[in-house]
């Protein structure tokens, strides 16, 4: 049996495309991951990394106001949601780059216009190795998972996929 | 195509670890911001030849964002002192434990006379597993590409 890297559907030995999802199992005859940790990114999706739920704002909260949040909350980003979809991101990155030295002229301005619009999601069966692979390019700290509807339901953060590795490795020494 | 994840074997150098952006620790905080800002750097390292006194992280700098904090002081009165350094021959396994026990995202790498080398970032880390992974894994789509759900008959 193989069994297909995206929906874990049993297909028999030779088949070209999953029975089930269509994707291409043709590649799957590569070497096979060696270690433990390995296998566990190539396996897990990320709902394993029990995505926490993340801290909302609207797109007219003050920009000072979600600065004070994210220190008395110890987070790093919030995500930014009108009528229940998500249309930005603010992080303490945002913060620096855009805001600065200046910030106190514009701690009564609303957060959109700091935000980073329309940011990246995942779905909460994404493989991990995807998860990673996405932070990697865009170079994001966070990236929020959405349900089929668009709807925010949690957050995974740069922080979370290292607790994993080194869970991962637990017991090696290293 | 190098598909071995060898945490436990390759040194810190392989995880892409960034050339130090060093401040004095007399510079003045609003500098520091505006030296961030223009590197689009999240962290510098205060020091002086080679020498590390502490780390100001964009965290540091939210705070003061924060509370409105005067900008003028020298870096040295809110850097984070003596921070957390990893050792050129250090793994790479060592290095996610030590992020993940302490909650760091950047460690300074340092030789053995405790000269500044580098810094270890978590966003290299991400990038070293990336490389080490073969390509077909990011070609996948976050969502099965439906064709068709029965098999066609013939």
């Amino acid at each position: 049996m193989i069994s297909c890297p995206d929906c874990s559907f049993e297909n028999i030995e030779g088949s070209d495309e999953c029975q089930q999802c269509g994707q291409s199992l043709t590649t799957l005859h590569l070497a096979e991951p060696a270690t433990d940790v390995e296998r566990s990114l190539l396996d897990d999706r990320v709902g394993v990394l029990d995505p926490k739920l993340p801290v909302a704002v609207t797109p007219q909260t003050p920009v000072g106001e979600v600065l004070q949040k994210l220190v008395a909350q110890s987070i790093g980003c919030v995500i930014v949601v009108e009528n229940q979809e998500l249309v930005g991101i603010f992080s303490e990155r945002d913060a620096l780059q855009k805001l600065n030295v200046d910030v106190d002229a514009f701690r009564d301005h609303p957060v959109s216009e700091y935000m980073t619009s329309d940011p990246q999601t995942l779905e909460a069966d994404s493989k991990v190795a995807f998860a990673v692979q996405r932070m990697d390019l865009g170079s994001y700290r966070h990236v929020p998972i959405v349900d089929d509807q668009g709807r925010p339901v949690g957050i995974v953060s740069v922080r979370d996929i290292l607790r994993y590795l080194a869970d991962k490795m637990g017991a090696v020494d290293v | 195509m190098n598909f071995q994840l060898r945490l436990d074997a390759e040194s810190v150098e392989h995880a892409f670890p960034s050339a130090p952006l060093t401040v004095e620790p007399q510079t003045a905080v609003c500098e520091v911001f505006l030296l961030l800002k223009d590197s689009h750097a999240g962290h510098v390292i205060v020091g002086q030849a080679g020498e590390i006194q502490g780390i100001f992280t964009e965290r540091d700098a939210l705070k003061l964002m924060a509370e409105g904090a005067d900008l003028q002081i020298p870096v040295a009165e809110v850097m984070s002192r003596d921070p957390v350094t990893m050792r050129v021959d250090d793994t790479v396994g060592r290095a996610i434990t030590s992020m993940a026990q302490g909650g760091y995202r950047r460690l300074p790498v340092v030789d053995e006379t405790a000269t500044l080398r580098g810094v270890l970032k978590s966003s290299g880390i991400l990038h070293y597993l990336v490389q080490h992974f073969p390509a077909v894994i990011y070609n996948l789509p976050p969502q099965p590409h439906h064709k068709t759900q029965e098999r066609e008959g013939a």
